[in-house]
């Protein structure tokens, strides 16, 4: 039972801190180019908005159009459930391990998908296409860098990987840890649709990925959507942060008040690393949408050298 | 259950053997031929999938089912079963039940225009012969089995023979079988030459080891061509759209299995794995058929070449379970290649349940529009709902989405790579990265083709009169495909259910019980499955979405009241003209991909214009054209250079003379003769 | 804790190399090797703060030195003047696109890897196993040189393959004589200036610096 709450206790800190991050990022932008900004909380208030209204469907669409968000949004939660959030309320079981991950977070996106061309809309297959696209060149990646760090702490189970890394001292100082680190932040970059990838701030068709996906939706449908990937991104920014930035191992007792401590750590790595995306987000600017394999194999790269150094440096010492 | 057993593997085998008679018999009467037929092979393969559980789970060694020994030397027709046989059985029997449903309702649409009886017949008679394939124990029946099963497959690809691409796609696959059973055959002789025995049993330790590596090199070219690796697959995606549906999903779903089979049976088991150079070959080659098969396959516009290829790509992924099993016993690491090999039989298993559920739903596809081409398919999911849903379950089973049972093959495999890498082995290591890498680019990839494969042909609107008339498949065809996606949801779920079955195979091929590492605790409702603290719960993972999705519909009613909904037309820029011909092509969604991996497609476009400038009103003509490097490259030379040799040899060789052709005789003879007095 | 520095070092500098491939435009190329040069620069500080404590030597430092005035100062301005004067700022026309490039250099790390895993001492105190990182970077300097066609590429991949046997050197010796360094300095310098002024020369007779164009002064 124990079990239940503890995953359960995960996924609702995801579930309320997702919309704030976007919120920080937006509002970190426009700190540094000297505008005012909407509030750190506007995402809460637009969610609410759409959650009250009625949605508008499609006559074309098939029943895949209405399922797909509710689908989206609960493979987006589940995920959240496999990435410990704290070491402190540790599950004994996690339901799964980052294979898992990536295939959970694969059902989403494979009804996200089958949406967009559900419509009929050209908008919807040009986003679609193009999502396919970025997310396959981005998922060896994805599996490459978890697997190095993986064979490290010799277990696939994310949780068992953050205990090892707690144990190793300041893993980034580490060359293994720099690569995957840097490889992971291009996988958040291209996985939250973010600029130099996508810009989620526009509806320009040039440059749409993942806002041509969504465009159809409107009312709840929409806010699910936006939600969805909102956890999403936060999904991946924890898998960072708690992997190669660990920070339980410096809270030295237990009890209700560590795991208040634990979450206060969490919320302030997350803070910056949201400063990173703000930051990486001000100073580029949208790649042309064949330059992304560029950069998708500069990310394998690093994720490939990561594990080579592993192996240069002799594996277990590391 | 020592009596019990053959006479249920018996009476299989005989019923297959009545219903191929009977479909003759019956040749008239079409409409009781196909139903009489699709009985006798639904009754003889629930018979058959019993006698294989049981065989797998009460009954260790051979099992003796049949002995009859010819005058003929060398051919003893021995059919045994053993535990591998009777996994591959079981895939064989599972598939063919659920076909043969299909079957009633598909050949329907045959009655009356084609000739019922000998397809039937054909039908039949090729899962007779795999049958065979698989439980002989002769290599010269083996090797006769082979050749049939191979001929009569071929029959079955030509069945529709008027179109010509189906005689061309049939006399490609003939030649390719051929070639691949000249190899066999020639691993086989030379195997009798050390041994004196054609015996597959039998051991294989008066061999020498050079002769081995060769014999080695043999069996995967051999075996490789059926199985359809890459560079060998060219046959393939010729092969499986020519054949009617029902038998491309036996082809796919278990036909090339065989060559998997042929693999354990002949390498892992009758040689031994010594060297790990062929772990690594078989691994090399798999990761490159896991890569290209599916690049291939995003390509395609016709959804069963697009199948036939992502057949490329399973079989790349077996084979890298395969490859890591064979570099991990010559390693001697047993548990390690045990594992390996779990992944690998797992997925052979499963992907028999998917694929061939695949090309029975491309098959429905055809039936209900009489089309393959996706660029005249769209909105069938209005159409044909429930053949949409299962389709859908299907396409999810493939792209190894959690929680259908492709997921668990893969990742077992990234488990079996996982465990193998292990330090101080240099270059066996970076090889195993680099298999994880391809499996996960695959993966990628695999989810675009089939969101292509199901969202062009089943979503959006229609993009052809055929496509707009479609009509409902009988309901035979949903009961099977239903059937097929219960069972790929319920291994995906309860993977430790066909775990069992896999473990005990690997334990009587010398391989070590994994189930021990594959923790599983019997709880509630779901197993964990479990490798060194590594678990995943696929029904928990299913239990929370469904969860998730209650809670969230929960929710949303309550603080976002009432659910109103309007219908509305799809948003068109205030154009107000959308048309089907303005929604993705199957072409266009697969370009970026095309774009980004154009060293592999080679693409190239052409625009003409009928008029005079390209901005005049004329119509306009824009064509894209890609390439496939083996084709062009591998086989096109070859097949230049066998037929300008030819046609340079046609006169001085084929003079049409009788008495050169008496010449050649007595030369050859004589030679002979010269030979066994030499040497 | 200075191996450990030392270790992550050699991997931004073989980092950088990756980026100088991946990269397209000229001024990029010369930020992306001042950022290179930096790292050696740091490298060398490093070892010379840890040479100083044991030791007392302080070669290293003034290493250091002068490879910041040399390296990270004064040739990159040279280019930077170089690149002012010269029309062509991007690179097109590659004779491969640039992720296999990247995958070919990945490929070449690969490489070296298994060459040099062969050496006896490899990472047993006798030589650094960075030594495989620094090898690779020359590898990729050359493959850089290979695949553009401007001059100001050319003499960006050979200031790479320098810095490459540069920081193998120093890695794996734990410091040469600073007479040989300081020869070293003096060789690329004169090479850089002399390289300099031949980019011009192209570039006044052809008007342009693509030495593709030099085959025109056969025969």
């Amino acid at each position: 039972m124990n079990n239940l709450i503890y995953i359960f206790l995960q996924a609702l800190t995801i579930l309320m801190l997702a919309p704030l991050v976007n919120g920080l990022i937006r509002k970190m932008k426009a700190f540094i180019q000297k505008r005012q900004g909407a509030s750190i909380f506007q995402m809460y208030y637009d969610l609410y908005k759409l959650v009250r209204k009625g949605s508008v469907v499609s006559e074309v669409s098939s029943w895949i159009f209405k399922a797909t968000p509710y689908i989206f949004f609960a493979s987006a939660l589940v995920a959240a459930m496999l990435v410990p959030v704290s070491t402190i309320i540790l599950p004994k079981h996690i339901p799964g391990d980052f294979i898992v991950l990536v295939s959970v977070l694969g059902l989403g996106r494979f009804f996200m998908m089958l949406a967009a061309l559900d419509t009929a809309s050209t908008f919807g297959g040009m986003g679609s296409s193009r999502e396919a696209m970025v997310s396959t060149l981005i998922e060896p990646t994805i599996l490459v860098s978890l697997f190095t760090i993986g064979l490290i702490s010799q277990s696939t189970s994310l949780s068992q990987i953050m205990l090892t890394v707690q144990g190793a001292g300041f893993p980034l100082a580490h060359p293994v840890y720099i690569m995957v680190f840097l490889a992971l932040l291009i996988v958040i970059i291209a996985e939250s649709a973010r600029i130099p990838i996508d810009d989620p701030s526009t509806h320009l068709e040039l440059t749409m990925i993942h806002e041509a996906m969504i465009l159809e939706y409107s009312g709840r449908h929409l806010a699910l959507m936006e939600y969805g990937a909102a956890i999403k991104q936060l999904v991946f920014m924890t898998l960072l942060v708690n992997v190669l930035v660990p920070h339980d191992q410096i809270i030295a007792f237990t009890g209700f008040l560590a795991l208040f401590l634990s979450l206060l750590i969490y919320f302030f790595k997350i803070l910056i690393l949201t400063g990173i995306i703000a930051l990486i987000e001000i100073n580029t600017v949208k790649f042309r949408l064949f330059s992304i394999p560029n950069m998708a194999a500069f990310a394998f790269i690093l994720s490939f050298l990561g594990i080579l150094q592993y192996f240069i440096l002799g594996g277990s010492n590391v | 259950m020592e009596l019990f057993l053959p006479v249920l593997f018996q009476a299989s085998v005989l019923l297959y053997l009545v219903g191929a008679i009977i479909s003759v018999l019956l040749r008239k009467r079409e409409k009781i031929n196909n139903l009489s037929a699709n009985l006798f092979c639904m009754a003889a393969s629930v018979l058959g999938a019993a006698a294989s559980i049981a065989k797998i789970l009460w009954h260790e060694g051979p099992l003796g089912i049949f002995e009859a020994h010819s005058t003929i030397p060398f051919l003893s027709l021995v059919m045994k079963v053993d535990n591998i046989s009777a996994f591959f059985l079981l895939a064989l029997f599972i598939l063919v039940f659920c076909v043969s449903i299909y079957s009633i309702g598909y050949i329907s649409h045959y009655i009356g225009r084609r000739n019922v009886g000998l397809f039937n017949f054909l039908y039949t008679t090729f899962i007779l012969t795999m049958i065979l394939v698989f439980t002989s124990t002769n290599a010269i029946f083996f090797y006769i089995c082979w050749e049939a099963m191979s001929v009569f497959s071929y029959f079955l690809v030509v069945f529709e023979s008027e179109k010509s691409e189906n005689q061309r796609a049939g006399t490609l696959y003939i030649i390719m079988t051929h070639l691949a059973s000249a190899f066999i055959l020639v691993a086989f002789l030379i195997i009798y030459s050390y041994t004196q025995s054609f015996d597959l049993y039998g051991s294989s330790g008066a061999l020498p080891e050079m002769s081995k590596n060769i014999i080695f090199l043999l069996f995967l070219i051999g075996f490789g061509t059926k199985a359809g690796l890459i560079p060998l697959h060219v046959w393939l995606p010729h092969a499986h759209p020519a054949a009617p549906s029902n038998v491309s999903a036996l082809m796919s779903g278990i036909m090339i299995k065989t060559a998997i089979y042929g693999m354990l049976r002949f390498v892992h088991c009758y040689l031994g794995i010594e060297q790990a150079w062929w772990g690594l070959l078989i691994l090399t080659l798999g990761m490159i058929s896991v890569f290209l098969g599916v690049a291939y396959a995003l390509m395609e516009g016709n959804i069963k070449r697009l199948l036939a290829f992502s057949s490329v790509e399973n079989i790349g992924i077996i084979l890298i379970g395969l490859g890591v099993c064979f570099i991990a016993f010559a390693h001697e690491q047993v548990l390690l290649g045990s594992f390996a090999l779990t992944a690998a039989l797992l997925h052979t298993f499963n992907h028999s349940l998917f694929k061939g559920g695949l090309f029975l739903g491309a098959g429905a596809i055809q039936y209900s529009t009489q089309t393959k081409d996706m660029e005249k398919l769209g909105g069938l999911s209005k159409r044909i709902p429930v053949t949409a849903f299962f389709v859908l379950c299907f396409s999810l089973a493939i792209s190894a989405i959690i929680p259908f049972n492709g997921f668990i093959g893969e990742w077992l495999t990234f488990q079996a790579l996982f465990a193998n890498i292990l330090p101080g082995q240099t270059g066996i290591d970076i090889l195993l990265i680099l298999a994880v890498a391809a499996l996960g680019l695959a993966g990628g990839l695999v989810i675009a083709c089939f969101v292509k494969f199901f969202g062009i042909s089943f979503l959006g609107l229609p993009r052809s009169e055929q496509a707009l008339q479609a009509k409902e498949v009988p309901l035979t065809m949903n009961i099977s495909m239903g059937l097929l996606a219960c069972l790929c949801l319920f291994f995906g779920l309860f993977p430790l259910t066909i775990l069992t079955l896999v473990d005990k195979v690997i334990l009587s091929i010398g391989g070590s019980t994994v189930l021990g590492e594959l923790r599983g605790e019997f709880f509630l409702l779901f197993y964990p499955l479990e490798i060194a603290g590594n678990e995943i719960l696929p029904a928990a993972i299913l239990g929370l979405v469904l969860v998730m999705i209650i809670l969230t519909l929960l929710l949303l009613r309550m603080f976002g009241g009432k659910y109103i909904e309007r219908k509305y037309g799809t948003w068109d820029c205030g154009y107000e003209a959308l048309t089907s011909r303005m929604q993705y092509s199957a072409t266009g969604f697969s370009k970026p991909l095309q774009i980004v991996f154009k060293i592999l497609f080679r693409p190239s476009r052409k625009l003409s214009a009928e008029g005079e400038a390209l901005c005049s009103s004329e119509p306009i003509k824009y064509t894209t054209t890609f390439s496939s490097i083996f084709e062009d490259f591998l086989y096109s030379p070859a097949a230049k250079a066998v037929k300008s040799f030819s046609k340079k040899t046609a006169f001085r060789i084929q003079t049409g003379s009788i008495h050169n052709y008496l010449i050649y005789i007595l030369v050859t003879v004589l030679l002979l003769i010269l030979y066994n007095r030499f040497f | 804790m200075f191996d450990f520095l030392l270790e992550t070092l050699s991997v931004l500098i073989l980092l950088s190399a990756f980026a100088l491939m991946a990269n397209k435009r000229i001024s990029s190329y010369i930020r992306t090797f001042r950022i290179q040069s930096i790292s050696i620069a740091l490298a060398a500080g490093i070892m010379g703060i840890q040479s100083s404590q044991a030791e007392g030597r302080f070669d290293f430092l003034i290493v250091c030195l002068l490879i910041v005035a040399l390296k990270v100062v004064y040739i990159p301005h040279l280019l930077h003047k170089t690149y002012a004067n010269v029309k062509y700022k991007v690179e097109k026309d590659f004779i491969l696109n640039i992720p296999i490039m990247i995958i070919i250099c990945c490929g070449l790390v690969l490489f070296s890897y298994f060459a040099l895993a062969s050496i006896e001492g490899l990472g047993q105190g006798l030589l650094n196993l960075q030594f495989v990182n620094s090898v690779s970077v020359i590898w990729i300097g050359l493959f850089f040189m290979i695949s553009r066609k401007k001059a100001i590429g050319q003499i960006i991949g050979f200031l790479v393959i320098e810095n490459g046997l540069y920081i193998a050197a120093m890695l794996s010796t734990n410091g040469m004589p600073l007479v040989v360094d300081l020869g070293i300095f003096l060789d690329m310098l004169t090479a850089v200036m002399i390289m300099g002024l031949m980019v011009f020369r192209i570039n006044d007779k052809f008007d342009s610096i693509d030495i593709d164009k030099l085959n025109h002064l056969k025969g």
